[in-house]
Order: C-alpha cells, then structure tokens, then sequence
C-alpha cells in the first residue's frame, strides 16, 4: 500500500514538504518546509530560517504527496499525529475499515 | 482472529516494510550533509522492525550499526576485511564488529 490521502496519517512523513494552516501558537501559521525529524509531541521542519520544532497538538498541517504521481496536498489534524513514530502504524486497528 | 483484523495486521506489516525502505533512503541521501540525521533515521528504521517483529532487507541490515544504530559507509565510518571466510564490518564510532559469512548473499 503506497502512501495515499487515507494512509497517510500511519505512514512515514519524514522527507515530505508541508506547511503550516493554522496552529494554536500563531508565529507558527505559514511555516513551510520539508520535514525532518519526528517526536512523539513534536515535529521538526526545515525552512530556509533554520530548523523549527513545532508541537503536533492544536496544528493542522498541509502534506504535498505524490498520489498515482500526480502531487496532491492533504490537510491534516496534528492531533491525529500524536503519537510516537513507531507507534504510528498500530493506530490503524482501531479505525474502521469497508 | 477474524478476517478483518487478520487484514489489518498483514497492512500493518506492509507499512512498516515501506517506512524502513523510506528511512534508508534518506538516510543515505542525507549522509553527506548531516550525518546525525541519518543515524536518526536508522535508529527509528530499526525501531518500527522491532515493534511489527519484521526483518530488515540483509542488505540494508549491514548498513546500519546495531549498537550505537548509526549508518554505515565503507570507508567513512566503518572498515570491511575479509578474515576467515567471513565478512568484518568493524563501527569506526563504537568499534563494534559484525561477522557475515563470504557466501552470505
């Protein structure tokens, strides 16, 4: 299953451009970069101003994926995010499945 | 275990497959420049294997330090010697060494 809109939330987003629609922490709004690292809490961007750690909690980001090689962007609540990278993946046997 | 969780966990084991792969590559595209970022990268790649109780690729798994997890490369930060009929990986960083049979791959 290759990174889609409705895997995304389970997969890898170290390596994909986003940026930043609107957070709790407003010199946060309009951030953009590629993403770097990864905690349970927090996520590390890279902007042309240096590297930005920015809590998950209360963000939406806007991923740029390439879905069926057609780039796509997709909104994302950070509260979905929250968790630790590893444990990412597990999230998806509590979601209901067709 | 019913048919849809059984699904579930085979995706689960397909996920976890793919975010290695992806972890190595930039691991390997960022070596160059920041070398911290890529040993980060391994450390989170042997990290989801250990968790989903899969195998990392055997030819991935000797770029990579299983005691300090950083990312190795011939002649940078590891040495390769054959002795023995078997393949030497020795860590620059933690002087650590792995042994592979010759005819391993």
């Amino acid at each position: 299953m290759k990174i889609s809109p409705s895997n995304l939330i389970f997969h890898e987003i170290i390596g994909l451009n986003v940026q930043i629609q609107d957070s709790s922490n407003k010199y946060n709004i309009g951030i953009d970069g590629r993403v770097v690292d990864e905690t349970q809490n927090t996520v590390v961007i890279e902007t042309d101003k240096g590297e930005k750690r920015i809590q998950k909690k209360g963000t939406k980001f806007v991923f740029q994926i390439h879905y069926n090689s057609i780039p796509k962007k997709v909104q994302v609540e950070g509260n979905l995010l929250h968790s630790q990278p590893e444990n990412r993946i597990k999230n998806i046997m509590k979601i209901r499945m067709r | 275990m019913g048919k849809k969780k059984l699904k579930k966990k085979y995706l689960m084991k397909d996920l976890a497959h793919q975010r290695i792969s992806i972890l190595f590559k930039l691991a390997d595209a960022e070596y160059q420049s920041n070398p911290h970022r890529s040993n980060r990268y391994v450390e989170l790649a042997r990290k989801i294997g250990m968790r989903y109780r899969i195998s990392i690729p055997p030819d991935l798994r000797k770029r990579a330090c299983r005691k300090c997890n950083s990312y190795l490369v011939p002649g940078n930060n590891c040495r390769v010697r054959i002795h023995k009929n078997y393949v030497l990986i020795t860590c620059e960083k933690c002087e650590r060494r792995m042994r592979y049979p010759v005819n391993s791959d």
